[in-house]
């Protein structure tokens, strides 16, 4: 059944209808006025700072997205997504450098977009790899094998092994000018910008088409419970892997499209608590919905830099109040996160659907 | 409902006007901006917590010394936990304020900032002493006001070889073993391993396994088995305090007969306190003079740790108070001749300030500031110190540019 709210005497005639993305003239404008803020509008106002900022969201974005996948759809808890996206991070960095592309590649400008979709490839097979084990085990167990990903993929095989290769240490630089799509070298914070833009677009797209097909019907079936689901006919462990190389391929690309924005890389960029930081704002933002993924980053990115700035003016009587900011923040996290789980479990994806429907429901929203 | 209106009201009466205030911080403009990015929560907080009260010390200083010409120095300090996206929004934000240049921190940061402080030509003066930075065609825009990693790695280990290994019963008979520990994921531990060991080889050593010891470790004793299984006589202590003095200690209880030799950030006054007698005798470089070392301009930075910080007791401030200090004073320094030259940007701070700089003496036991346009590393010259009864004293200054000249000037730069 459609999840939008037609006009009273309305009713889809088919499941096409039913099933298509944007259904009313309405939600057409609010998709096309959404498109104008984030393509025209937040680039023409924001300055360099806010569209870091942005950029730092739509990271966020495309790490909680895999989260959410497996935690929220398919009920299968992680605490090591930041090791998948740290191997697409470093299998973009390395396809760039070390890669003997041929000369035309380099000249169009295609070999970093062949090496995002090499990353997604690479990280999805590797997150498959460590959903092997949630075949036999689920809930805490998974979870520590998952862990594991993050032990045995950072701090084992990228730092030992894969940090070394050119013989430069531990950080990867990519030199100007090599992160480039077509003529389009991504050499600025605005570029990055859009570039963040059109891969978080294609990734939800990509999710919420997944969910509304015979692989999203499994994962939520499987996540409701795993054995009845196994009765009804799922192949339970063909989707959960499935949902581990989808969640693994997400983080492959937000590790491909990091290494855009810093041009540097090393391991410590995917430490265990940038794992633990994604699972925080999918409980933020809402189990369960992609809406979650995306507020919950926004909360989690702007919020805490909104609450920055509103302390900077104190800072010139309370200098320490700067340098304790980051006790505040990450205070401000546990405290969201209790808050949450008490007054709002369902998050902030939740709220949004209940001001959605007042005002679609308008006047008669009780 | 109506107290929660109320409620409402007294936090939109707060943040609002903060907000305001604070988005537009970038407006006020009569002082010079200085960002800095210290650890005072992560993993290299043992030793970022120091660094960072000298920091912000050191500004005060400054400021009440007239300040950039006349110019007073705003200070946006931050904590960034050692995260590396966490550095890089601070990064942006600084340069929204309108920072000239940034104090930072860590090799973390430090190295994976550089790509985008290069293309913004932001002055980046960091503790992280990588020789990596050193080379200006690949990195110009960062700075230390301190002797390598490398350099002081090399000189280290050529001191032990001078004063130890030559008095070794087997000295002459066998090679030297030498074993590097330290933390592997951190590019801080790892930056000079690759020229200890090429120093090791230079001077004729046999290289063992690595071993790796957490940042955060307290516990190294599998590591210290492995040391003793291969016979190591002498262990390159890579990490910070913490993790080395665990080390050592478990390599004095284990009963590994071997020297110890330790990077900057892991040999100050808190390794004497915590290894005790394992401590004895351990050599280090520490790129600057220890807290209260009879040194030109230790009286000032003991004065303003008294002032400033009065609550941190002087017997538990450590050699990174001075490091700090060296930095600021380093940067100061630069700033005051870009503003003279009427270039007080990122590049004039670069051309006009740093690379103008020649044997510039800071005092603080750092050697004599060289910068130019073709080489940051400050000096080839570098103290060793040794701890004696709980002391650190001085055993040999090693000079590595008159005793590998060539390789010093075509081989040794910026790694």
């Amino acid at each position: 059944m459609s999840t939008t709210w037609l006009p009273c005497g309305d009713y889809h005639q088919s499941y096409r209808e039913d099933h298509a993305w944007f259904q009313t003239a309405f939600i057409k404008g609010k998709m096309f006025i959404l498109a104008v803020v984030l393509l025209v509008f937040v680039p023409w106002l924001a300055d360099s700072y806010w569209i870091s900022v942005c950029n730092q969201v739509g990271y966020t974005v495309l790490g909680a997205l895999g989260v959410q996948l497996l935690i929220g759809f398919c009920g299968q808890v992680t605490l090591g997504h930041a090791a998948f996206i740290a191997v697409g991070a470093y299998t973009s960095t390395l396809l760039i450098l070390e890669f003997p592309w041929p000369r035309f590649i380099l000249d169009i400008g295609l070999a970093y977009p062949i090496s995002i979709g090499a990353a997604a490839v690479v990280a999805g097979f590797w997150s498959v790899l460590f959903g092997l084990p949630s075949a036999r085990v689920k809930g805490f167990y998974l979870i520590l094998t998952t862990m594991a990903a993050q032990f045995i993929t950072v701090d084992f095989i990228i730092t030992q092994y894969v940090s070394q290769i050119g013989g430069r240490g531990q950080a990867f630089s990519l030199p100007p000018g090599t992160i480039k799509i077509g003529p389009w070298v991504i050499d600025s914070d605005i570029k990055v910008y859009y570039m963040m833009i059109v891969l978080s677009t294609l990734c939800i797209m990509g999710i919420a088409n997944l969910l509304r097909s015979r692989a999203g019907r499994a994962w939520v079936a499987i996540r409701d419970n795993d054995i009845s689901a196994e009765v009804m006919g799922i192949n339970i462990i063909k989707y959960k892997l499935l949902a581990f190389f989808v969640a693994g391929a997400i983080g492959g690309v937000a590790g491909a499209f990091w290494i855009s924005n810093l041009a540097a890389i090393s391991p410590e960029h995917f430490t265990w608590f940038w794992s633990l930081w994604l699972v925080g704002v999918i409980l933020i933002g809402g189990v369960g919905s992609i809406h979650g993924a995306i507020f919950g980053s926004i909360f989690m990115v702007v919020v805490m830099e909104l609450l920055q700035l509103a302390v900077m003016p104190l800072a010139g009587e309370y200098p320490k109040l700067l340098m304790d900011f980051l006790f505040v923040k990450e205070a401000a996290f546990g405290l969201a996160i209790c808050i949450f789980m008490i007054f709002e479990p369902n998050g902030l994806a939740y709220r949004w659907w209940q001001v959605k429907n007042y005002f679609n429901l308008w006047p008669f929203s009780y | 409902m109506k107290q929660k209106q109320q409620w409402f009201k007294y936090v939109a009466l707060f943040f609002i006007p903060a907000l305001v205030l604070g988005v537009s911080a970038g407006v006020f403009a009569a002082e010079v901006k200085i960002g800095a990015l210290n650890d005072v929560t992560g993993a290299t907080s043992d030793v970022g917590k120091d660094y960072a009260l000298g920091i912000a010390e050191a500004i005060q200083y400054v400021n009440d010394n007239g300040g950039v010409n006349g110019k007073p120095i705003k200070l946006y300090q931050f904590d960034y936990g050692y995260r590396i996206p966490e550095a890089l929004t601070k990064y942006k934000l600084f340069k929204r304020l309108g920072a000239v240049a940034v104090l930072g921190w860590g090799t973390g940061d430090t190295e994976a900032l550089s790509p985008t402080i290069t293309k913004d030509k932001m002055p980046y003066v960091s503790a992280s002493y990588s020789a990596h930075l050193t080379n200006p065609k690949k990195t110009p825009f960062n700075l230390f006001a301190a002797t390598d990693y490398s350099t002081n790695a090399r000189a280290a280990i050529t001191a032990w070889f001078d004063t130890r290994w030559k008095k070794h019963p087997d000295y002459g008979k066998r090679k030297p073993k030498f074993v590097c520990s330290y933390h592997f994921a951190h590019p801080y531990c790892s930056a000079p391993i690759k020229a200890i060991k090429d120093q090791a080889q230079i001077l004729g050593f046999e290289i063992g396994p690595d071993q790796n010891v957490s940042l955060v470790a307290i516990d190294a004793k599998s590591q210290v088995l492995a040391m003793k299984d291969y016979g190591a006589d002498l262990v390159w202590h890579g990490n910070t305090t913490m993790s080395v003095s665990a080390t050592v200690r478990d390599a004095f209880s284990l009963g590994l007969k071997a020297d110890h030799i330790v990077n900057c950030w892991g040999f100050d006054e808190n390794l004497p306190r915590l290894a005790g007698k394992a401590a004895e005798g351990v050599m280090g470089a520490p790129r600057c003079a220890f807290f209260g070392e009879d040194v030109k301009n230790m009286d000032k930075v003991v004065e303003y740790a008294k002032k400033y910080n009065p609550g941190v007791p002087l017997e538990k401030r450590l050699t990174h108070t001075v490091g700090a200090w060296a930095n600021v004073m380093a940067l100061w320094e630069a700033m005051n001749r870009a503003d003279k030259a009427g270039d007080l940007t990122g590049e004039g701070i670069l051309k006009k300030g740093f690379e103008t700089l020649r044997n510039y003496d800071v005092g603080l036991g750092v050697a004599p500031l060289t910068y130019t346009p073709t080489d940051h590393r400050i000096s080839g010259t570098v103290s060793i110190y040794e701890i004696k009864n709980g002391k650190f004293h001085v055993v040999e200054r090693v000079d590595l540019k008159s005793r590998w000249p060539e390789k010093w000037e075509k081989e040794w730069l910026g790694w």
